[in-house]
């Protein structure tokens, strides 16, 4: 009997929810914990979990371990508890790409797209070239993935695998970040937005979608 | 995973960066042989069509090997690549890796990916804001500088809790490695590292180390510890004019 594993999330932030369509994928008992980002991300007793005071982290009484880092974690949980390989491979060269892609996301889109909130919705100026830099970089991240993604179901081999699902919860909420870059996803890039409607449509990422919208609206 | 590990046939596509010279390290420290290619992004050769075959996303390090199966694999993003040189060429004597599915290996995914997805941007637009861009916008500056510092008081403070000096347990491993040549280039971002001791101390303790001094003058020499700041403006002009010309070519593209 697995024991229920603790995820330390926020209502609204993208990360700790990328996790959470993975435990839901995985099947995994979890129970979210929201952390106040103003109160307490960046004091004892989260930092004791998570010293770099950003969420997710999670807590797995199975095996007593710690971990932060979306991308870590969701390399663990896969490692872990993926035990009929249902979101990733263990052939070659296929376990390597799922890699690849997974810090594609971590390092290339997530940071630019937090970037482009940033400019377009919380900083109280308007600085036009850093929200054109942003907005610029959200584009090209989308262009990179619709020429993979030409010809192709999902990004490594014939299915889904835990490299998709990490895009999901950044672009749910691309158009509320890039605020005046107008970006026309469907008709720019058909291949992305094909992509992004048959993950969205998986029930386990519907669920995540749902209980991130209740959290963010209760 | 066996163990017994395959001959590697190791091309790799790289420059004079801190993401660069990540892999050229952590080959040195394995001591395993490969060709480096210098790509020359002044011409743009990463976006030629041989290259986006390797990395459809444009970027260096790029790196190609003959897999177990005979064939080729191309792989992209230095965090994957090095996750795959241990794999592949660490797996019996652990030199900067733990075995696969121990605490440790977890714990250097979580410093891989906090300086893949957290140091290496941030740090990146501080380069940015405070090197290249055409107008000079204080707020840009500040906002990464001071996200860079926090990120490095976090490394500081990691660093003085751990007996070793190293990221994860008794060993350099490659959470270190990821790490050096963006803290090596701090200057380049107008961040001091003496505010940072910890940090420092240990900067200094992986270029003790004979692999991270062959690997960092890949595939040409790194200057960043010995350039005063004026040879840095300099150097940033030019890079400024370049990168501001090309940007100026991408958004006609859209």
């Amino acid at each position: 009997m697995t024991q229920t594993i603790t995820l330390w999330s926020h209502d609204s932030g993208p990360n700790p929810w990328k996790v959470a369509i993975v435990l839901e994928e995985l099947a995994l008992p979890y129970e979210t914990k929201f952390v106040d980002l103003h109160k307490e991300v960046k004091a004892k007793p989260y930092t004791d979990k998570n010293p770099n005071g950003r969420v997710p982290a999670i807590e797995d009484p199975n095996t007593g371990i710690t971990l932060w880092e979306s991308g870590a974690i969701i390399e663990y949980l896969i490692d872990r508890y993926d035990t009929s390989n249902s979101l990733t491979y263990t052939s070659f060269p296929e376990k390597y790409y799922c890699k690849q892609y997974l810090h594609f996301q971590s390092s290339g889109q997530g940071p630019y797209f937090g970037q482009a909130a940033w400019f377009n919705k919380y900083h109280p100026e308007n600085v036009q070239s850093a929200k054109d830099r942003y907005g610029a970089e959200v584009k090209r991240v989308t262009m990179v993935l619709d020429t993979i993604l030409n010809g192709k179901e999902y990004l490594v081999g014939d299915k889904c695998t835990y490299a998709d699902l990490s895009f999901v919860t950044w672009y749910q909420l691309a158009p509320y970040i890039t605020g005046d870059t107008k970006i026309d996803f469907k008709g720019d890039y058909p291949h992305y937005y094909a992509w992004m409607e048959r993950l969205t449509a998986r029930p386990a990422v519907k669920k995540v979608l749902e209980d991130k919208q209740k959290a963010t609206s209760g | 995973m066996s163990s017994t590990e395959k001959t590697p046939n190791i091309n790799l596509y790289t420059t004079q960066t801190p993401n660069g010279i990540k892999i050229s390290i952590t080959l040195e420290e394995l001591g395993i042989p490969y060709k480096p290619h210098k790509i020359d992004i002044s011409q743009n050769t990463q976006k030629e069509p041989f290259f986006l075959a390797i990395n459809p996303n444009g970027r260096i390090p790029a790196l190609t090997d003959t897999f177990s199966d005979g064939q080729t694999i191309r792989l992209f993003e230095s965090g994957s690549i090095m996750q795959y040189l241990v794999e592949q060429y660490d797996s019996v004597h652990h030199k900067i890796s733990y075995p696969a599915g121990s605490r440790e290996s977890y714990e250097v995914n979580n410093w891989l990916f906090f300086l893949n997805a957290g140091v290496g941007p941030m740090q990146g637009q501080a380069n940015h804001f405070f090197r290249y861009a055409p107008e000079k916008i204080e707020y840009g500056i500040s906002r990464y500088q001071n996200e860079t510092r926090r990120l490095y008081r976090v490394l500081d403070q990691h660093l003085s809790t751990s007996s070793s000096g190293y990221l994860v347990g008794e060993k350099c491993t490659i959470a270190d490695i990821a790490h050096w040549g963006w803290v090596a280039a701090a200057g380049w971002a107008g961040i001091e590292i003496d505010e940072f001791p910890h940090l420092k101390a240990w900067e200094d303790r992986m270029l003790a180390r004979p692999g991270v001094e062959r690997g960092r003058h890949v595939p040409s020499p790194h200057r960043m510890k010995e350039m005063s700041k004026a040879e840095m403006e300099k150097h940033a002009q030019e890079s400024a004019q370049w990168i501001q010309r090309e940007q100026a070519k991408d958004a006609k593209k859209e």
